[in-house]
């Protein structure tokens, strides 16, 4: 049980920033006002997703299952996020 | 979710988590309902608690001049200076100065000034409704982890929100439920009404909260299109770029004239000037336009140079993401509000903490086995429910008591106001575990009656600007804080005399009271 709440809370926090954070990086900016846009749609929208994801994690039974997506995916994105760098 | 198993569906499931979210979150979030509901008044409740002050309204420029004037006195090295010019419901100019040597004595370098005469305002020394303000977000905890428990209370109410709606089977039924005196059912048709009333504002308080901190919760999206944060805020919010003091002397242009060109092109009353490096060469002046009635709280800038007076930028339009935040920090702070709909977003919140608080009161309700003695984790949460909803309010009454009762000129007072308010819970929370659990909650409504019931009363007896010379004078203000504690109190009252009833019987579990409504 300690493990599933560790998951809804810190895990869940580290895959809505690193979602963000690769949704930033990703989506389009062309000039200076696109790479505010890029930035703060993510950051207004992440806490969203902290909860759908939370949620899905208390909900679903198979704990393996839960911290495979959550901390698997947290990562898996922080990898491709070091791998494309800060954007130029 | 619980254990092992067949998984269960997403309404017993989230009945699960909406339960354990709410109750593990609840106790914070009801003080952060109380807190945060009563911060939209306030000025007006800093106002109330600085009695003396009786001053002149003063347009924008002549505050900002004057303002100027003294600061120019006794601050003409300082590094940077905040002028908050009065409005309609502020009377001080407000000023916040960052002096070149900071003195650890002194105390955040804030004061209030006539707008008219540019004088420091002799009044009482007070954190007024900016306490109320601080501790709704901040939790009286050291920086930053005030800020986070409260973000992480604000995420664990939205998923309650989120699994509370996934619950219920018949949302619009509930809203037209509410069985009285019977025991489980009442809390849990109370829960269900308070929560579906105000369902609208509670997702909104709650989404657009976790917003006023976003750069400090969710900052890292910019870490990945910026090389430095600062370009984010200068491109995104319009600030300009720190200029360095040049170390040449230079005599800082008049103000006011200044202050009506900004208005003119910003299309509104300035609200803010801050000035960098005063009285250098290369000093800046930065001047912030109120957007009356505009729900967006991000304010237009037009920033001059303070040696010639040049206009040297202004804040443009603003990315649509940004509109949105501002947005969503505006909905949430009320600012735009008239008079009428910020004592709707009063009652709201009020809602808010009725759905808190009979959430809580459910838990325990559905916990508690005729004859059976009540185990530690229930007798824990039934007194820590009583700590919260009975004697929290008790410790805001003493803060408010305690700003009339500490004498006005004494140093040190406003640290001893919210002293007052946190010993009073403290002692109210360690002195009920004395009683059975019902005669605490009696003994602890009726302390918080009488205590809101008294602060008209002392008010009268401590100020000449009590209920019957405000009606007379038409003070607006202080007619309708005095009425305001005043039905608080009788609110107590009532609280007490029910709690004080004989406990109702248990119904027997009809089909509904089955539902997995809060596991």
């Amino acid at each position: 049980m300690a493990w599933r709440w560790i998951t809804a809370i810190l895990g869940c926090y580290g895959f809505a920033v690193t979602a963000a954070m690769l949704t930033a990086r990703l989506l389009p900016a062309r000039d200076a006002m696109a790479r505010v846009e890029a930035t703060g749609w993510p950051m207004v929208l992440s806490f969203l997703l902290y909860a759908v994801v939370g949620l899905w994690s208390l909900h679903e039974v198979r704990l393996g299952r839960v911290s495979a997506v959550i901390w698997g995916g947290a990562i898996a994105m922080a990898v491709l996020l070091k791998l494309l760098g800060v954007r130029a | 979710m619980s254990g092992k198993g067949v998984q269960p569906g997403w309404r017993q499931s989230m009945a699960w988590a909406h339960g354990w979210l709410g109750l593990i979150a609840g106790w914070i979030l009801f003080t952060m309902f109380l807190t945060g509901t009563s911060a939209y008044f306030r000025p007006e409740i800093t106002r109330w608690m600085q009695p003396e002050i009786r001053t002149q309204a003063a347009p924008p420029a002549q505050a900002a001049d004057s303002a100027v004037r003294y600061l120019s006195r006794v601050g003409p090295d300082d590094l940077q200076w905040y002028i908050y010019l009065p409005d309609a419901r502020t009377v001080a100019t407000r000023i916040f100065r960052i002096p070149a040597k900071p003195d650890p004595k002194t105390r955040g370098n804030e004061l209030d000034l006539d707008p008219v005469s540019g004088a420091p305002l002799a009044a009482r020394d007070t954190r007024g409704g900016e306490h109320f303000y601080r501790f709704h977000f901040q939790l009286q905890l050291p920086h930053p982890w005030g800020r986070w428990l409260a973000g992480l209370c604000a995420m664990a109410m939205l998923g309650a929100i989120i699994s509370g709606v996934i619950t219920h089977k018949r949302i619009f039924a509930d809203f037209f439920t509410l069985r009285w005196n019977k025991g489980q059912r009442s809390w849990l048709d109370a829960h269900n009404v308070s929560a579906v009333l105000g369902l609208p504002y509670h997702a909104m308080i709650t989404y657009t909260g976790l917003i006023t901190l976003v750069t400090m919760y969710m900052p890292w999206p910019v870490m990945m299109n910026y090389a430095k944060p600062a370009q984010f805020m200068q491109t995104a919010y319009g600030t300009p770029a720190d200029v360095p003091a040049s170390g040449v002397r230079r005599p800082l242009v008049a103000i006011a004239p200044l202050v009506r060109d900004a208005e003119r092109r910003l299309g509104g009353p300035a609200t803010r000037v801050i000035i960098q490096n005063p009285g250098d060469a290369a000093a800046r002046i930065t001047i912030a336009q109120a957007k009356r009635g505009a729900i967006n709280s991000r304010t237009p800038t037009a920033t001059y140079d303070g040696a010639t007076g040049r206009l040297v930028s202004r804040s443009g339009d603003a990315a649509a993401a940004i509109d949105t935040a501002g947005v969503m920090l505006g909905l949430h702070i009320a600012g735009f509000a008239g008079p009428a709909l910020r004592w709707a977003y009063f009652v709201m919140g009020l809602t808010g903490a009725a759905m808190v608080g009979t959430g809580l009161l459910l838990w325990t309700a559905k916990r508690r086995k005729p004859g059976a003695p009540p185990f530690f984790g229930l007798k824990l949460a039934e007194r820590l429910n009583i700590v919260v909803i009975a004697a929290f309010p008790a410790g805001m009454a003493a803060y408010l008591l305690a700003n009339r009762l500490i004498p006005a000129t004494l140093d040190g007072r406003a640290d001893m106001e919210v002293s007052a308010m946190f010993w009073t819970w403290g002692l109210l929370a360690l002195a009920q575990l004395g009683l059975p659990a019902r005669r605490a909650w009696t003994m602890l409504f009726g302390i918080a009656a009488a205590f809101w019931a008294a602060i008209p009363m002392v008010n009268a007896l401590t100020t000449s600007r009590w209920l019957v010379p405000s009606l007379l004078d038409g003070d607006q203000l202080f007619v309708a804080f005095d009425l305001s504690c005043l039905a608080i109190g009788i609110g107590f009252a009532i609280a007490a005399r029910i709690s004080a009833r004989p406990a109702p019987k248990t119904p027997g579990r009809s089909r509904r009271s089955m539902e997995p409504a809060h596991a």
